[in-house]
C-alpha cells in the first residue's frame, strides 16, 4: 500500500493505493481543508481519514508534497543565515546579497578549478565571529566555481564548524556548502539556493520530525517517507533534512506526475491542471515531462532548484468574470467563492453551470448572478457565460502557445542540435483538476487536439505524489590535464590518469548515482539511470593537446513506479 | 539583483562540434571557458539580458555579398552559415526593437573574408559582419553603417568588401601590419575613388595598452562617428589585443575592452578573433556583455592582471598621440585619389577604376590573382566586376549591380554577364543584382 499526500493551497488531498493485484487500485481517497497555520494537523487529518479504510500494517510508503518551505519563505518565517562568499573577479557579488550577515572574502578559484588566490584564514575567522555576535546558528559557504574545486567552501565550513555536516554542535546547527547543491554553473543561483536551504532548515526539520512522530503514534513507524521535489521526483525524508530547499514548489509536480500515472502519454502533449484560482500548464516531449533548463526562482532570486517546466496563469473555476468595454474576461482575480457556492460575484464555474457544462452547487444561484451582472453590462446572460468560457479557454490556449514557443526557442550549442533540433509539437491535451470535465469540450474546440480527462481527475495530484519515484542527478567533471575527477553534489573527488575517457566518465557517473541511491536505501534498476549530457573537449596548449575536459550529467529520470493507465 | 540599463540580446553559439583541426587556435575549446564564465556569473539571469538561438543563414544571404567560386556550398560549411546566422539574429533583435543592443558571441569568425572567396583566410571563409549588414539593407532598406573593427588583425576582408561603398564607414584599429598578419591596413588605404575617406586604418604599435588604445578611440574614432552619423554602429569585436593572446603582441586588458565598448556604444557587436581562450576570453566577453548592457563591470578583471606590468612606454604614447593628430584628416579631408600608374591603390583608366590584387589564403594555402573594376558613375555607386583566378579555380567572373544602381549601370551589368557567357573564357560567372534582388550563377 502506497500513500500519497499533497498539501495544497486550498485542500490537502490524500490517497491510499493498493498495488497487490498487479494493477493500481485507489483503496481510499479524501480531500480535507488545508490549515495554513498548522500543516501537520492537515497531514494528520488526511492520514486519519484514509487510514480508516485501509490496513495500517500493509502501508509501505508515504510520499508527501508540502507547501511548508514555500510558505515559510513567502510569509517571512525564515531564520537569519550567515553567508560566507569567495567570489574573485567578475560581477560584484554584493549585487546578489540576500541577507544581512553577508561576508565577501578575498579568495578566488577559476573556471578550470585552479586556486587563483587563497582564502585568508584570519579573514574567514573574523567573518564567522561577526556572524556569531549576531547569534547566527545556520551558515552557508559559497564559492564561485566551487563545483570545479570546493577547497574554499570546505575551508569556510571548517572554520565555521569542525564536525560532520549533519551533526549539530555548539558552533553551528547547520552548514550548507554550495557545491553540494549540484554541479550546475551559476554562482548567484548557488548563493541564493544555499541561503534558502539554510533559511528554511529549522522549520523544515521540525516539521519532518513531527511527521515521523505522528506516523509512529499512528502505528506507521515502519513506513518509509519520501518528500516530493519540484522536478517530479522524491527524496527520502532523512536525505531531505539537509536539502529542505528541494521541497519548494513541489505542488505542480504532483499533478504532472498524476497525469503520468493516470494516462499513457506517448506523444508531445499539453497537460492542464485547472484548479480553483490557477491553471498549471505543463508540456511533455514524447512521453516525458520537460524540466526547466535552469532552476526556479524563489521570490526574485533565481535558484538551482530543479523543477518541471510548469507555467501558471490566473484562470480557474473560482476566477471572477469581469468586463472591460465589450471584452469579457476571466481572472486573474478571485472575488470570493463562486455564486453557486454562496458567493456574490459570478465566476467561471457559474458560467459553466449556466451553459449546462456542469452542475455544481446551487445552479440557480449561478444563473441569478450572471443575469444580474449581464444586465449591468447590457448583454444577454447566456452570451456572457459563453464569452466567459471562451475567454478562459483562449487565455489557457494562448499561454500554452507561448510556453511551447519558449521551449522551442531555447538556445542550443551545437550545429547538430540546431539543424536537427527536435521541436515540440503537441498532439494531445490532458486535463485534470476540479473543472476539467466541464471544460473538456471547450478545450477541444480551442486546441483542436484530442482532449482527455482521466478518471480520478480530482485527486490526480495525490495519486501522482504516491507513485512518484525517487530521483537524483549528478554532474561529473573530469580534467585529464589536472588529473582530477569531481562530482560536486557528492563531494566526491578522485585522481584520474591521462588516459581517462568520456566512456570512463559515463560509467563512473552512472555507478556513482547507483551507489549514492543505494546509500539512501533506494534500489535503482541500472536502466533507470541515464546519461543526459556528455561532452569532451580537447585542451590545447600551443599546438599540442594537453588533456581533455570532460562533462557528464547523469540522472534518474523523473517518473512513476507504476501507472494506472490501460 | 543586478539590472541592466539597456536590454541586451546575446547569441551564444560556440559550435562545439566544429573545428578547423584539433589543435588549430580556432577550435571547439575556444568559447568553452567563456560559456563557463558567463553561466557561472549568472549573466543570463540578469534582468534585461536574454539569450537567443542563432538563425541559419541561407546560401542567398552569402550570395548577396560574396562572389564564391566555384560555388558557396564549396566554401562554407554549416557552421559558417550558423555563425553568420548568429550575426543576422543579432541584427534582427535590434532592428525589430526587441532588444536595445545585441552581441553575437559566435564562431567561426569572418573579417578576413573578402569580396571574392575561394577558401579560408585567417580562419575566415565568409564575412559574417558583411553578410549581416547586407541582410539588414535587403530587409530594412538602405542604411548608413559604421563598422569599427577592434580585432588585433587588420580587417582586410571587410575593408575589401566596402572599399567602394560611401555609405559604409569602415574603421579598423589593429596591430601595425608591418608586425602581424595579414600585413595590411595602412593609413594610405582610404577607400576607392567614390568612397574616399570611408575606409580608415589605425595601425597601432606592438605593446599598445589600454591607455593608447582608448586614446585612439576617443580622439580618432569618436569624432568621426559623430560626424558620419551612422544609422547603426557595428563592432567587429575581436579580442586578440589582449596582453595574453598567443598570436599577437598587444597589451589590452578586460577593463580596456569593456571601457572601449562603453565609449563606442555599438548597436551590435559580433565576435571576431581572440585566442587566449583560458585567461582572457571569459573575462573579456563578460566585460563586453556588461558594458553593452550598461551594467557595472568594475569588478571584471583577469585573475593575473597587474596594470603596472602592461603599462605602455612613453615612446608608444607619443607615437599614438601623433596618429591621433593626423589620422582624422583622412576622413575629414581626404587627399584626392591618385589613380596614376604608380599608385598602389589602383589606376583610373577612362571611366573605370581598376585594382590588381594578389591574395593568399593562409588557412587553405590558396593563391589568387584578381582584377577588380569599378565602372565610375555620376548617378550611382557604380557597377563592380571582379575577374579572378586561383590555384583552386580557373578564370571566374563576378558582377555586382549595387542597391542604388542607375538604369544605365543595371543595363551594363546584364551586358557584362551576357558577354561573359558568350565570349568570355570564364569557367564560372556570378551576378549579384542588389537592385532587383536577383542572385545568379552560371557555369556549373
Ligand atoms: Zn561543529
Ligand atoms: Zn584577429
Ligand atoms: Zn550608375
Amino acid at each position: 500500500m502506497l500513500l500519497g499526500i499533497d498539501v495544497g493551497g486550498t485542500h490537502t488531498d490524500a490517497v491510499a493505493l493498493d498495488l497487490t493485484n498487479d494493477r493500481v487500485d485507489v483503496a481510499a481517497s479524501c480531500k480535507v481543508p488545508t490549515d495554513h497555520d498548522n500543516l501537520l494537523a492537515s497531514v494528520n487529518a488526511a492520514l486519519e481519514t484514509i487510514l480508516a479504510d485501509v490496513n495500517r500494517t500493509r502501508v509501505r510508503q508515504l510520499n508527501l508534497s508540502t507547501t511548508l518551505s514555500t510558505n515559510a519563505i513567502v510569509e517571512g518565517r525564515t531564520e537569519d543565515v550567515g553567508l560566507l562568499v569567495s567570489a574573485g573577479p567578475g560581477i560584484d557579488p554584493h549585487h546578489f546579497r540576500p541577507c544581512r550577515d553577508f561576508h565577501v572574502l578575498d579568495g578566488s578559484i577559476d573556471h578550470r578549478g585552479n586556486e587563483v588566490r587563497a582564502l585568508p584564514v584570519s579573514q574567514v575567522q573574523r567573518a564567522v565571529d561577526a556572524c556569531r555576535e549576531n547569534n547566527i546558528r545556520v551558515f552557508a559557504s559559497v564559492g564561485k566555481f566551487s563545483t570545479r574545486n570546493p577547497r574554499h567552501e570546505n575551508l569556510m565550513r571548517r572554520t565555521i564548524c569542525r564536525c560532520d555536516s549533519d551533526t549539530e554542535c555548539e558552533n553551528a546547527d547547520f552548514v550548507t556548502m554550495g557545491h553540494e547543491l549540484g554541479g550546475t554553473l551559476n554562482f548567484p543561483r548557488r548563493l541564493a539556493t544555499a541561503y534558502f536551504n539554510c533559511a528554511v532548515w529549522r522549520v523544515y526539520n521540525q516539521f519532518a520530525t513531527a511527521v515521523s512522530e505522528s506516523l509512529s503514534a499512528m502505528g506507521l513507524g515502519h513506513v518509509r517517507v519520501n518528500m516530493l521535489k519540484a522536478d517530479g521526483g522524491t527524496m527520502p525524508l532523512e536525505a531531505s533534512r539537509s536539502m529542505p530547499v528541494q521541497s519548494i514548489f513541489s505542488g505542480p509536480a504532483a499533478s504532472v506526475m498524476g497525469i503520468v500515472a493516470l494516462c499513457d502519454v506517448v506523444h508531445d502533449s499539453v497537460i492542464l491542471d485547472i484548479g480553483g484560482t490557477t491553471t498549471d500548464i505543463a508540456v511533455f516531449a514524447g512521453g516525458a515531462p520537460l524540466v526547466e533548463r535552469d532552476g526556479i526562482a524563489i521570490g526574485s532570486h533565481p535558484t538551482l532548484v530543479r523543477a518541471l517546466k510548469v507555467r501558471s496563469i490566473g484562470v480557474g473555476g473560482d476566477s471572477a468574470i469581469t468586463m472591460l468595454g465589450e471584452d469579457v474576461r476571466v481572472g486573474p482575480r478571485r472575488l470570493g467563492p463562486s455564486a453557486c457556492m454562496g458567493g456574490t460575484h459570478p465566476t467561471l464555474t457559474d458560467a459553466l453551470n449556466m451553459t449546462g457544462d456542469c452542475e455544481l452547487g446551487d445552479v440557480n444561484a449561478s444563473r441569478r448572478a450572471l443575469e444580474q451582472f449581464a444586465a449591468e453590462h447590457t448583454m444577454p446572460a447566456a452570451l456572457l457565460a459563453q464569452r466567459a468560457i471562451e475567454a478562459a479557454a483562449t487565455a489557457i490556449h494562448k499561454a500554452t502557445g507561448e510556453l511551447v514557443h519558449d521551449i522551442n526557442s531555447k538556445p542550443v550549442y551545437t550545429i547538430h542540435e540546431l539543424l536537427e533540433g527536435k521541436r515540440v509539437i503537441p498532439r494531445k491535451v490532458y486535463v485534470v483538476g476540479g473543472p476539467a470535465q466541464a471544460l473538456k469540450d471547450h478545450m477541444f474546440q480551442r486546441f483542436k487536439l484530442s482532449t482527455e480527462v482521466p478518471s480520478n481527475f480530482g485527486v490526480a495530484n495525490a495519486i501522482g505524489a504516491a507513485l512518484t519515484r525517487t530521483t537524483w542527478e549528478l554532474e561529473l567533471f573530469a580534467d585529464t590535464e589536472r588529473h582530477v575527477l569531481f562530482i560536486p553534489s557528492l563531494s566526491y573527488r578522485e585522481n584520474i590518469p591521462t588516459s581517462y575517457t568520456l566512456d570512463n566518465a559515463r560509467e563512473d557517473a552512472v555507478n556513482n548515482l547507483i551507489i549514492h541511491l543505494d546509500k539512501l536505501g533506494v534500489y535503482l534498476e541500472p536502466d533507470k539511470a541515464q546519461v543526459t549530457e556528455a561532452s569532451t573537449f580537447n585542451m590545447v596548449k600551443g599546438y599540442d593537446t594537453v588533456g581533455r575536459n570532460i562533462r557528464v550529467k547523469s540522472q534518474v529520470r523523473p517518473g512513476v513506479v507504476r501507472t494506472m493507465a490501460s | 539583483m543586478l539590472k541592466s540599463e539597456k536590454s541586451l540580446g546575446i547569441i551564444f553559439f560556440p559550435a562545439f562540434d566544429w573545428a578547423i583541426s584539433p589543435t588549430h587556435p580556432e577550435r571547439e575549446e575556444r568559447l568553452l571557458y567563456t560559456q563557463d564564465q558567463l553561466r557561472e556569473e549568472g549573466l543570463f539571469d540578469m534582468e534585461g539580458i536574454a539569450e537567443y538561438k542563432p538563425l541559419v543563414a541561407d546560401i542567398e544571404d552569402v550570395e548577396r555579398v560574396h562572389f564564391c567560386f566555384p560555388e558557396p556550398q564549396s566554401v562554407v560549411t554549416r557552421s559558417h552559415l550558423v555563425s553568420a546566422g548568429g550575426a543576422i539574429r543579432a541584427a534582427q533583435l535590434v532592428m525589430e526593437g526587441e532588444r536595445d543592443r545585441s552581441f553575437a558571441i559566435v564562431r567561426p569568425p569572418g573579417h578576413h573574408a573578402m569580396k571574392v572567396v575561394h577558401g579560408s583566410r585567417g580562419f575566415c571563409n565568409i564575412n559574417i559582419e558583411a553578410v549581416m549588414i547586407e541582410w539588414i539593407r535587403e530587409h530594412y532598406g538602405p542604411k548608413r553603417v559604421a563598422i569599427v573593427d577592434t580585432d588585433c588583425h587588420h580587417g582586410d576582408g571587410t575593408q575589401d568588401i566596402y572599399w567602394h561603398d560611401p555609405d559604409t564607414l569602415f574603421i579598423s584599429l589593429h596591430q601595425d601590419g608591418r608586425t602581424l598578419f595579414p600585413g595590411t591596413g595602412f593609413p594610405k588605404d582610404m577607400g576607392g575613388p567614390s568612397a574616399l575617406g570611408r575606409t580608415l586604418n589605425i595601425p597601432l604599435p606592438p605593446n599598445t595598452s589600454d591607455e593608447g588604445y582608448l586614446m585612439a578611440v576617443e580622439r580618432i574614432v569618436l569624432p568621426i562617428l559623430e560626424d558620419f552619423k551612422p544609422d547603426l554602429i557595428i563592432n567587429s569585436a575581436g579580442q586578440d589585443n589582449h596582453y595574453s593572446d598567443p598570436i599577437t603582441n598587444m597589451n589590452v586588458s578586460a577593463q580596456g575592452y569593456a571601457k572601449l565598448n562603453s565609449m563606442l556604444n555599438p548597436d551590435i557587436a559580433v565576435l571576431e578573433g581572440g585566442y587566449a581562450i583560458q585567461g582572457a576570453l571569459p573575462y573579456l566577453n563578460l566585460g563586453i556583455c556588461l558594458a553593452m548592457a550598461g551594467a557595472d563591470f568594475s569588478h571584471v578583471r583577469e585573475p593575473d592582471y597587474t596594470p603596472e606590468k602592461w603599462k605602455q612606454d612613453a615612446r608608444t604614447t607619443a607615437y599614438i598621440e601623433q596618429l591621433c593628430d593626423v589620422l582624422p584628416q583622412i576622413y575629414f579631408n581626404p587627399p584626392p585619389f591618385d589613380g596614376s600608374e604608380k599608385s598602389a591603390q589602383g589606376v583610373i583608366a577612362g571611366d573605370r577604376a581598376i585594382r590588381h590584387k594578389d591574395i593568399f589564403y593562409d588557412t587553405d594555402g590558396i593563391t589568387e590573382a584578381q582584377t577588380e573594376t569599378l565602372y565610375l558613375c555620376d548617378h550611382c555607386r557604380g557597377l563592380l566586376s571582379c575577374e579572378s583566378r586561383s590555384s583552386n579555380n580557373p578564370l571566374c567572373l563576378g558582377v555586382e549591380i549595387p542597391q542604388s544602381a542607375c538604369p544605365a549601370c543595371r543595363k551594363k551589368g546584364y551586358k557584362l554577364i551576357e558577354d561573359a557567357q558568350i565570349k568570355g573564357a570564364y569557367r564560372y560567372v556570378q551576378l549579384i543584382n542588389r537592385l532587383d534582388k536577383e542572385y545568379m550563377r552560371y557555369g556549373f
